[in-house]
């Protein structure tokens, strides 16, 4: 979820440095969007200027408080919920997220994550706050979730106000059994999905944790990408990029074999391992670790060699084992025929092994998947959760681990309370 | 025709006023009447006159042309009535537009009251010229509609017929069963009766007392068994029953919404039929459009020493790494900002803005200019 950055987040991670956390300081009081020309009060004149600015955009927001004014049936609902659990929609290691509204209009809401300070990082910030500032604020898009802006509270607390989306996330949809949904549905799901991939990718900004868990769901039905507390840009040449990002699941080959640079591809695969999953409902490769991942991939799509991935075998961390030649067409159209035939052509350009020949995101929405029949549902008619599961719930996770293996839900299956 | 035999009485003395022959003479005589004039005359002076073709109303003072087939047995006596019926079936017929197809129920109303006076005017000839034409006008412009409506009233009362003989069959069914179920009980009182005496007469009298007991408890069981078998039994016929009528049902609510289809001049208030739009084909890039550079294109390569080395490393292609994402960018990065006036989103902002959001209007070329520095 976007609201938690560190929710299965890799073990290698780039400290921050205490340069950039120096600037975000700043970034907080200077870069808060639309808030340049706001009315600067000239009559203390012992308070700096970034403070005062700083406590405007503060004064904006109201953290919980809420009346029942709520437009929506669906708002008011949850609203009703969070007040009654004290106004937190979730809490993590490094964040919590409160729900809150404008002040002058207290039936828009928002999200505040209020960034905690960490011991490990004393001097500064999380890389991920500084990263989800420095990037949300700068896209606006329809299919982005949208910072309205920054500002830190008294104990110098980071505070970035996002965009509330109630809607719960895909991952929720995929996992709940009760909804059922059809090829329109993913249709829409993933225009949508490629859409703000795209525009990312246009503005040189890769995201690099796309999963289902981090496309959240609007009021209105749209889905939106969240959480990027990994996005970084791109495309610096000599610059190396780590290559221990993307949950693993939906990792590509080229990240897994260690390369340090690379491009929107590996966005493109994780688009590919969603598309396919919506249409599993069951994650495609789940590997155990990053080998196994390897090797799920190298079962599903083939092996890479350097017949079909030139320059593969000088990849830091490659491996083959057994060779398997790469799938064809046909392999796409048996193992997902609820896609149909373009679909399938289409989740095979996403997922080619050789990142220069996948499909980029502007070639995913050319595709003539989108035009052919049936058509995107409208989003008024998107499957909606059932349950109540809330924004931020998955905070409460500790960063880096997922609720991926066996014993996920054991604590939950053995529940003897029951047996009384 | 309070009295008992108050019709037979009536016919007794009944004078076909064209021929002057009178009932008392020809007991089978059978009067008929045209719904163009209403005047009444006996079958055997229609066989005569119109045999050969229409003719003249044979009535002093009617000129008008009658024809045989048109003849029929009048309904009500009072031929006043007869003629109103007449005429409100021939309205109705035509104006057949229903509640579902008016905006408001005031407007449903108000349709009936027009279609009232409509009936008003042509029983009490008012303005009988006017209204006829209206009503052909109105009869040739909404053909389909009306065809329509006739069409699913036809439905409805075929399906209302059906509803209701199915309902008789039920309640047959029902005395049946409770016919059959009375006699089963008293035929095996019957027979346990029997049983139970010719078992006392066998037996000894010392068995007597344990054989009535016995023959007691057999005839409780069996009749409350039997009871709780029946109730089974009616109740899966019911909900068979239920699945039946449903099915009945459901046409009727498809046809409900074929019956809709524009038009009437005459009649006020009709819901417009909105036609839906055809929509739009899907927009992948819903409205913005992909790879729009103003003010430069950009080649294939650029020389430059620098990337040189990058160009030929294996490593870095194989990990995707594409220059071109470079120079977009490089280009993007120098061009961006360009024909973005800053006033203008401003003065737009400030047009447009309300709940006092805070978020810049960004346009597509603010947002595509806007693009961070590296970090990381």
């Amino acid at each position: 979820m976007a609201l938690s950055p560190f929710a299965s987040r890799s073990p290698s991670m780039t400290v921050a440095s205490p340069n950039s956390a120096l600037r975000l300081k700043a970034a907080a009081s200077h870069h808060v969007p639309g808030q340049a020309a706001a009315a600067k009060p000239e009559s203390k004149p012992e308070r700096e200027l970034t403070e005062q600015l700083n406590d405007d955009v503060r004064r904006k927001y109201i953290k919980g408080a809420l009346e029942a004014t709520a437009p929506q049936g669906t708002i008011e609902f949850s609203l009703r919920l969070t007040d009654r659990i004290g106004k937190k929609l979730g809490e993590g290691t490094y964040a919590i997220v409160y729900l809150g509204h404008f002040r002058d209009d207290p039936s828009s809401c928002v999200a505040i994550k209020k960034i905690k300070v960490n011991a490990e990082y004393k001097d500064g910030l999380t890389m991920d706050a500084i990263r989800e500032v420095k990037y949300l604020q700068e896209l606006s898009h329809r299919n982005v979730i949208a910072l309205h802006d920054v500002f830190s509270s008294k104990d110098q607390n980071l505070n970035l106000v996002l965009e509330f989306l109630p809607g719960g996330d895909l991952e929720m949809l995929i996992k709940d059994g009760d909804i059922h949904y059809g090829v329109g549905d993913v249709k829409a799901w993933m225009g949508m999905l490629a859409r703000g991939v795209w525009f990312c990718h246009e503005n040189f900004v890769l995201h690099r944790d796309i999963k289902p868990n981090n496309l959240l769901i609007a009021a209105d039905g749209e889905v939106k990408l969240a959480d990027f507390g990994l996005a970084r840009s791109f495309a610096d040449p000599y610059l190396n990029m780590t290559h221990q990002v993307i949950t693993r699941w939906y990792r590509p080959p080229e990240l897994l074999f260690g390369a340090k640079q690379y491009s929107g591809a590996v966005d493109v695969w994780s688009m590919g391992m969603v598309f396919a999953e919506l249409l599993l409902r069951v994650p495609l490769l789940a590997g155990m670790s990053d080998l196994d991942q390897i090797s799920k991939i190298c079962e599903a799509f083939g092996t890479p060699t350097e017949e079909n991935w030139p320059g593969v075998t000088q990849l830091a961390n490659y491996v083959a084992d057994k060779a398997v030649p790469v799938q064809g067409r046909d392999f796409f159209l048996r193992q997902f025929p609820t896609a149909g035939p373009v679909g399938a052509d289409l989740l095979m350009s996403m997922c080619v092994l050789d990142p220069r020949k996948r499909a980029t995101a502007l070639q995913v929405l050319q595709h003539k998947w989108w035009t052919t029949e049936p058509r995107p549902t409208k989003n008024e008619d998107l499957p909606r959760k059932s349950g109540t599961k809330k924004m931020g719930d998955d905070l409460a996770r500790r960063g880096g681990e997922t609720d991926d293996g066996p014993f996920k839900n054991a604590a939950r299956q053995l529940d003897f309370g029951a047996m009384k | 025709m309070a009295s008992k035999n108050g019709i037979d009485r009536r016919d007794e003395d009944e004078v076909c006023p064209v021929c002057k022959s009178s009932r008392y003479l020809n007991p089978n005589m059978r009067f008929l009447i045209n719904p163009e004039c209403y005047h009444k005359m006996c079958e055997s002076c229609v066989d005569r006159i119109f045999s050969s073709g229409p003719a003249s109303c044979p009535v002093a003072g009617c000129r008008k042309t009658l024809r045989k087939n048109r003849f029929r047995q009048q309904t009500f006596e009072d031929i006043g009535v007869e003629r109103e019926v007449d005429i409100r079936r021939r309205v109705m017929h035509i104006l057949n537009r229903r509640e579902e197809e008016f905006d408001s129920k005031r407007a449903y109303d108000d349709f009936l009251e027009q279609r009232e006076e409509i009936i008003a005017n042509l029983v009490c000839r008012i303005d009988v010229a006017r209204t006829e034409a209206q009503l052909q006008a109105y009869a040739q412009e909404n053909m389909q509609s009306i065809k329509a409506n006739q069409a699913l009233e036809e439905q409805e009362a075929t399906s209302f017929q059906k509803k209701i003989l199915l309902e008789q069959e039920e309640a047959r069914m029902r005395q049946q069963i409770a016919r059959e179920e009375y006699e089963n009980e008293r035929r095996e009182q019957q027979a346990t009766r029997e049983d139970f005496l010719t078992r006392l007469a066998s037996g000894s009298a010392a068995d007597a007392a344990a054989i009535a007991r016995e023959g007691h408890k057999v005839h409780l069981k069996k009749s409350s068994a039997r009871r709780s078998e029946e109730d089974r039994i009616r109740q899966k016929q019911a909900a068979l029953r239920g699945t039946e009528v449903k099915r009945t049902g459901t046409p009727l609510t498809a046809a409900d919404t074929a019956g809709a289809t524009p038009g009437a001049g005459l009649i006020k208030g009709l819901r417009k039929i909105k036609t839906p739009e055809p929509e739009k084909p899907y927009d992948p890039f819903m409205g913005l459009v992909p790879g729009k550079r103003d003010y430069y294109t950009q080649l294939e390569s650029y020389p430059y020493a620098f990337l040189d080395k990058l160009r030929s490393d294996t490593t870095v292609q194989a990990g995707g790494y594409d220059l071109q994402e470079y120079y977009s960018r490089t280009l993007l990065e120098a061009f961006a900002g360009l024909g973005c006036f800053v006033q203008e989103e401003v003065a737009q902002r400030d047009a447009t803005s309300s709940l006092g959001m805070s978020k810049p209007a960004s346009t597509e070329g603010a947002a595509m200019a806007a693009v961070g520095k590296n970090a990381a």
